[in-house]
Formats: C-alpha cells, sequence, structure tokens
C-alpha cells in the first residue's frame, strides 16, 4: 500500500537527517506544517470567495465569504450573535449534561439491578437506532414550543448513547480488577464508585463524545422547526426572509461552534485519562 | 430415538419464542400503559391518542395511500442520497489512505467539516436546488458522506503491511493491491461509517421534510400536526421510528454475513 | 547455478527510522552469501535486525548501503521468486484456505484446473484436507502458518524466506511443525533463510546457523550444523546438546545486552 510504502521511502531514503535539532529548525518545521495544514482550508475560502464574485452564481446563490464574514462581525457587534450562540449553547450542553447524569445513572441501575436490565434493555436496544427526531412534533404538541421541549428533545436523544457506554463500559470490567478489589475487602458500593465506573470511564467518554455532537445537533434542529431565537432558528427567519447572505453565516457560525465542541470534548477527554493508554488517541479524525 | 430427537429442536423454538416474548415483555407493558393513560388519565384531550385510535389511523393512511406515496418518495431519497454517499465516500477514504497528497489535502477539510451539524445545510441545498428531491439528496449526501469516508480511511490505513508485502511478493501489482488488500482491509471500519451513516440519512431526510417539503413522511407529520389530526401524526412518527430501527437491524445483519469471515 | 552462491549480501547497513526519536542503526555491514538449496537460520536476540535483513532480501525496504543480490541480479523489488512466510500468518482473513493458497497462482494467470489440482496437492501436503473453505479465523495457530506455508510454497519460489514462522505457536505445535517443515524440505528443496531466536530450533533445522549480535546488528560467526536430520533421537545426541550449547554461549551475551537496551 502506498502511503504504508512512502512511509517506508521516507524512513529510508532521507539522507542521513542529524539527529540533533536545533530548537529553531523546530519551531520552523512546526510552523511549515501548520501552514501545509490550513493550506487547504485557505483554498478553500479563497475559492468560495472567487467562484461567489465570477458570475457564475448569483448573489443569492452563493454569497461571497467576505460579505458572509461582515455579516457575521454586525452580528458580533449588534449583540445578536452571543445571543443566539448562547442560547444554542444553553441549550445543547443542558440537554448534555442531564443525559450524562442520568444516562450514566441509569447504566450504572442496569448494570446492577436484573430487574431494571430486563425492563430498559428492550427500550433502550430498540430506542437506539430509531430515528428520534421524528418525534419532535410530538414533543412540541406536549410541551410547547419554549426551552423546556428542545431540552427534553435534546436529552431523549443524547441520553441513548451514554447508556450503552456506560453498561459496556461496566461489563467490560476484568473479572481479576473486581476479585483483587473484593480481596482487599471493597464493599458493594465501594466497588461501584473506586473501582467499576473509573474503569468504565474510557468507555463512558466515547459515549460522551458521541452525546455532545448528537446534543449539538439536535438543539440546532429543534430550534430549525420550532423557529425563534437560538443559532438554529435565527438561520431560518433569514431564510424566510430570503436573506441568504444571513444563512451562510448561521451555517458558519453553527459550523464552529459544533467544532470547538467537539475539539473541547476531546481535550477533555485527554486531561481526564491520562492513566490510560488510548487516551490521546480518540477514533475519529 | 427419533421423538427425542425431533422432540428437542421443538422444544429449543418454544424456549426461543418464550425467551424473546420475555425480553420484549416491557415493550408491551409500555404499550399498554399508553394506551390506558390515553383512555382514561388524558381522555379530554385529543393531545395523546390512544394506541389504538392510532393503529386505526395508519390503517386509514395505507388505504388511502398517503403513506405509500409519501413513503415512497421518502425513501427514494433516502436511498439515492446515502447511495451516493457510500459510494464517494468510501472511495474518497481510501485514496486518502492509498496517496499522501490526497490526505494533505483533504484530512484538514474532513477534520473541519465533520463536526458541523450538517442539518444546518436544508437552506442552502433549498437555495441551490429547490424543494423537490434534489435539495433532500444533496443534503444527505453532505450529511452521510463523511462517517462513511472516515471509516474507510481508518481501515485502508489499519491495513497490514505483512498482507501488503505477501500480496507483492505473490506477484499483485498496485491497482490490484488497492482491490485484493486495502479495500477488504478497509471494510469492517467502513460498515461501521455506513451505519452511522444510515442513521444520519434517517435524521437529516426527516428534519429537511419537516422544515421545508412538499412530499415526504416529514411533510407529512407536519401536515397532519398542523391540522390537528394527532392520531394520524402519531402514525406517521411510529412509522417513521420503527423503518429507522428495521433498516438498522437488517443493516446488521447483513454486515454479519459480509463479515462473516471474522468470527 | 555458475558456482556463484545464490544469495550474495554484501556490507549492507541499514538505519531504522522511528516517526518519533532518534534514529537507530539496525544493521551494520552484514555479509553473507547462502548457496542453492541451503537451509540458513538467522539467530540472534530480539531487535537484532535479523528480521529487518530478511525484508530487505524480499525486497519489501529500500537498501540503502550495500548490495544484496540474488541469482547475480540487484534486488529492488518484492518477486515471486523470493517467498516469504511470516511469524503471525498473514493470511489474507476474507479469502478461504483455498482462496488463499490459489491466489498466487492467480496472479501468475495459472489456467482454473490447473490451479485447482495444484492447489489440492498442497492442501494434501500440509495436512489441511477438510479445511479447504475455512477462513483463517475458524483456524488454530498451527493450521493458520500450515496453510501460510501451502500458500508460499504454491507458486513455487526457488527461496523461502520465513521470519520466525513459528514463534506464535506453543510449543508442542512448534516442535510437530518444524519436523514437517524439514520434510517439506527434502522432498521440494529450496533455500530457505530461517529467522529465529530459539538456539535448537535454529541447530535442528539449519545447515548453517548465523549467528548476530544484538543492535548495531552484525554477523558475530556462522556455524555448520550439518546432522542426520531424519535421527528420531538426533535431540539426545551429545554431538547435537553440545552444539546447542555452544552457540547458547555465543547469543547469551547478546542476549543480555539486548535486554539491557529495552528493546522495542
Amino acid at each position: 500500500m502506498a502511503g504504508i510504502e512512502q512511509a517506508e521511502n521516507a524512513r529510508g531514503s532521507a539522507t542521513a537527517l542529524e539527529p540533533e535539532q536545533s530548537a529553531f529548525a523546530f519551531v520552523f518545521r512546526t510552523l511549515c506544517w501548520g501552514a501545509v495544514r490550513s493550506l487547504p482550508i485557505v483554498l478553500l475560502a479563497v475559492a468560495w470567495e472567487v467562484f461567489a464574485r465570477s458570475g457564475a452564481v448569483t448573489m443569492f446563490q452563493l454569497p461571497p465569504l467576505s460579505a458572509v464574514l461582515e455579516r457575521i462581525w454586525h452580528d458580533a457587534i449588534g449583540g445578536d450573535l452571543f445571543i443566539n450562540t448562547g442560547l444554542t449553547l444553553y441549550r445543547a450542553i443542558t440537554g448534555f449534561l442531564i443525559s450524562m447524569v442520568a444516562g450514566v445513572a441509569l447504566g450504572m441501575l442496569m448494570s446492577r439491578s436484573a430487574i431494571m436490565r430486563w425492563f430498559f434493555d428492550p427500550i433502550i436496544s430498540v430506542g437506539f437506532p430509531m430515528p428520534k427526531i421524528a418525534f419532535l412534533p410530538i414533543v412540541v404538541l406536549w410541551l410547547g414550543f419554549y426551552d423546556v421541549s428542545k431540552i427534553s428533545m435534546v436529552v431523549f436523544d443524547a441520553i441513548f448513547p451514554v447508556v450503552t457506554a456506560t453498561i459496556a463500559g461496566i461489563a467490560g470490567i476484568e473479572r481479576e480488577l473486581i476479585w483483587s478489589a473484593r480481596n482487599m475487602g471493597a464493599n458493594n458500593r465501594e466497588l461501584m464508585w473506586q473501582i467499576a465506573l473509573p474503569a468504565a470511564l474510557p468507555q463512558i467518554m466515547t459515549g460522551l463524545q458521541v452525546a455532545l455532537p448528537i446534543a449539538m445537533i439536535v438543539a440546532v434542529v429543534a430550534e430549525m422547526v420550532m423557529g425563534g431565537y437560538g443559532l438554529g432558528g435565527a438561520m431560518m427567519t433569514e431564510y424566510r426572509f430570503a436573506n441568504s447572505r444571513g444563512v451562510f453565516a448561521g451555517i458558519v457560525e453553527i459550523a464552529v461552534v459544533g467544532y470547538v465542541l467537539v475539539k473541547g470534548m476531546s481535550l477533555l477527554r485527554r486531561r481526564l485519562l491520562i492513566w490510560h493508554p488510548e487516551a490521546s488517541e480518540p477514533t475519529t479524525v | 430415538m427419533t421423538s427425542a430427537a425431533l422432540a428437542l429442536p421443538e422444544r429449543t423454538r418454544l424456549q426461543a419464542v418464550s425467551m424473546s416474548l420475555f425480553r420484549y415483555l416491557p415493550l408491551v407493558l409500555l404499550a399498554i400503559g399508553w394506551e390506558l393513560t390515553a383512555r382514561f388519565v388524558f381522555a379530554s384531550s385529543s393531545a395523546l391518542p390512544s394506541l389504538s385510535q392510532v393503529a386505526a389511523a395508519w390503517i386509514e393512511l395505507v388505504k388511502d395511500g398517503d403513506l405509500i406515496t409519501h413513503g415512497a418518495s421518502s425513501l427514494y431519497r433516502a436511498g439515492v442520497g446515502l447511495l451516493l454517499a457510500v459510494l464517494i465516500g468510501a472511495a474518497l477514504g481510501i485514496f486518502m489512505a492509498w496517496w499522501r497528497p490526497v490526505n494533505i489535502a483533504l484530512a484538514p477539510l474532513v477534520e473541519m467539516f465533520y463536526p458541523m451539524p450538517k442539518s444546518a445545510l436544508i437552506p442552502v441545498t433549498v437555495i441551490w436546488l429547490g424543494f423537490g428531491d434534489g435539495s433532500k439528496i444533496l443534503l444527505i449526501f453532505l450529511g452521510c458522506m463523511l462517517p462513511v469516508t472516515i471509516g474507510a480511511f481508518n481501515g485502508a490505513r489499519g491495513t497490514d503491511r505483512a498482507l501488503v508485502w505477501s500480496a507483492r511478493s505473490m506477484g499483485a501489482g498496485r491497482l490490484r493491491m488497492l482491490w485484493d488488500v486495502v479495500l477488504p482491509s478497509a471494510i469492517p471500519e467502513m460498515l461501521n461509517g455506513i451505519r452511522t451513516a444510515l442513521a444520519l440519512t434517517f435524521i437529516l431526510l426527516v428534519t429537511s421534510e419537516l422544515i421545508v417539503a412538499r412530499q415526504g413522511f416529514g411533510y407529512l407529520i407536519g401536515y397532519l400536526g398542523n391540522n390537528g389530526s394527532y392520531d394520524a401524526m402519531f402514525a406517521v412518527v411510529l412509522t417513521v421510528a420503527f423503518l429507522g430501527f428495521a433498516a438498522d437491524r437488517i443493516y446488521q445483519r447483513l454486515m454479519q454475513r459480509i463479515l462473516r469471515w471474522r468470527e | 547455478m555458475s558456482g556463484q552462491p545464490q544469495i550474495v549480501i554484501d556490507k549492507v547497513c541499514h538505519t531504522y527510522r522511528p516517526p518519533r526519536g532518534k534514529p537507530v542503526l539496525a544493521l551494520d555491514d552484514v555479509s553473507l552469501s547462502v548457496g542453492t538449496r541451503e537451509f540458513l537460520a538467522l539467530l540472534g536476540p530480539s531487535g537484532c535486525g535479523k528480521s529487518t535483513l530478511l525484508y530487505l532480501i524480499g525486497g519489501f525496504l529500500p537498501i540503502e548501503r550495500g548490495t544484496i543480490s540474488v541469482e547475480s541480479k540487484p534486488v529492488t523489488a518484492p518477486g515471486p521468486d523470493r517467498g516469504i512466510v511470516f511469524q503471525h500468518f498473514a493470511l489474507f482473513p476474507w479469502k478461504t484456505v483455498r482462496a488463499n493458497i490459489a491466489y498466487g497462482l492467480e496472479r501468475q494467470g495459472m489456467p482454473r484446473e490447473q490451479r485447482e489440482a495444484r492447489v489440492q496437492s498442497l492442501i494434501e501436503m500440509v495436512g489441511l484436507r477438510g479445511f479447504e473453505d475455512s477462513f483463517p479465523s475458524q483456524l488454530s495457530g498451527g493450521m493458520k502458518q500450515r496453510a501460510a506455508i501451502a500458500r508460499t510454497l504454491a507458486f513455487d519460489p526457488s527461496i523461502l524466506l520465513m521470519d520466525e514462522p513459528f514463534g506464535a505457536l506453543d510449543a508442542q505445535t512448534r516442535h510437530l511443525m518444524q519436523s514437517e517443515l524439514l520434510s517439506i524440505w527434502q522432498r521440494t528443496p529450496k533455500t530457505v533463510i530461517f529467522v529465529t531466536h530459539d538456539v535448537q530450533e535454529a541447530v535442528y533445522l539449519a545447515d548453517r546457523v548465523a549467528v548476530m549480535s544484538a543492535r548495531p546488528g552484525r554477523i558475530k560467526t556462522i556455524v555448520d550444523t550439518k546432522f542426520d536430520k531424519n535421527d528420531k533421537n538426533i535431540f539426545k545426541t551429545k554431538q547435537f546438546v553440545d552444539q546447542v550449547d555452544a552457540i547458547w554461549d555465543l547469543v547469551r551475551d547478546e542476549a543480555i545486552k539486548a535486554q539491557g537496551g529495552r528493546e522495542s
């Protein structure tokens, strides 16, 4: 395979790299690599700008990037940007935190009690693959258009991966670990809090890493369907007024917030799981 | 002797049936609970139709042909969008692993767009392609491609060096190796990516149809809700939920078949 | 062959460059010749570069300094004249035993009927009858290695490169596989380069044992180890035991050095 071969070749044919590198060379190389990595993004931005101004598309179909950024700047100065971002984040993160606490609790209960497991297992396994967003109109019907219904929708969607990850994490603990803890005199409660939970933490973190983008998606979608404030709602308002610049500004804002949330989560994982060998390598790019 | 041999599978089948009945009993209990709550607690309100009302409405919808026509158009959009996402996404992922320049060019873009909630693109796809099938297909394609790409990339990148070397020493050329070694090595992770994409397909389909459409499940849900025919709305919601669940189960079976070499 | 040895390794050096960290000199000035149909064992502590040397002969890694030639032609790429068997089998997990063995023949464009006959005869030869349609994951370690050996023998390379092929097997299976390899080798003589860190295995199998030093890898000595391989009690003969002990003494220092160096 070429990737592998090239790696081998790079290793093999580079003419005797000096093992001792100066700090300057190191900084220089890091900067160069950073430039190479961000080049595609810069190129995409330039291509957007040029294509939008070329006349091949109308301003309505694709406003130039500069116009979109200007619009975002205006929103920022006016304060709308912060209100909308804050509201979306509030809904997504509140829902996420509720899912986290409730999901881990439910997962632990299901791991400990056979009755809980019997009752919730089919509900979880049938509910997880369902497109729960289809229930949104029902949630609106019951809980109205306000935050309660949006946050409920987030919880309804984000709790599933947390529960399954908690159960899988606890089920995957090595028997020897439990036995040695018992041998050293841990009781049931200590076993749960001091052994099972930390040992299951890597899996639980993976579940949370799945749940966070879901929370963000559902918050935005709920806003888009219900309208009103928040990044998704504001974007739909712009759309209804056929203001495509505002629509594109909304997309950029949502993309940035999503990116920051996901990156923040993987940083947190690294912090929390220093002891775990796979801490630094989450499976996605 | 023969009777015992015959009785054994009979009993195990009976056992299996009663086991799964016991397993899914909570769902039955939930359904009964729903029916009772709707009948006796919220009897005066239309916000919670009873399960029997919903079932009647479902039969009505099927008879009218509404559910079929809207369902067909939804499934068409989902199928085409997902198919495009799988084909193009897989090719992209494998080329990223196979050829370093492609990786350098695309990895930052993939990393940037992957965490983005793709439903945010709903208004843009409508601005570009209108209210019909095109915008839904584009949305599903854009939303589902990256999980497939990342799966294919990780799988292809994890190709065992010894397998590549073995194939080369047996006389396989570069293209041959891509087809015979890299692609099969990428398949397990790629199939996982496609499973994520399948779930996303339903989510994107329903949301885009809820927000802007003149046809499809999502549109039907919104339309019925606005008309106050909540029993029919529940029927469509449950149908979509069931289809999503069934698609995932069928896909899992398929995956097991494809990966039967893995044990 | 025109008097010249089949494989000539001349002053080969190789530097291993890990993705992070300092480059390591893995092979330093290694020269070695292997005659046609000779069974040579490369013996040394883990991390001494013996597998690297094998990969260089196979043409899998680029040769930086020195030359390796096979039948007087310099090695530049892998080729079907040099078959390789890996420690972890490297069977295509998605192909059945039969399809794995047939792969090399397909690449050579052998007609279907001829191919099927050859695959069947190899399956008989390594004793995998009844497992033709199993996937590798359904086989035991010993059976996997039989399948891998059959796959390599199928396309009839004149040279067999074996990279600790029995290292992942349990002691009993390893023993069985060693004597089977010998009997296969006696029936279809080939040049074999056999990498191992098991002294007894090396002495038992090989005509000559090349003992390598720990990092940087060098050839320390080459010992002649010709015995009557068909002797069932060879392990108990004084001659054999003495030979193993003598080579053990040579390897021990290197093994201790390698331990101290904390191999990867």
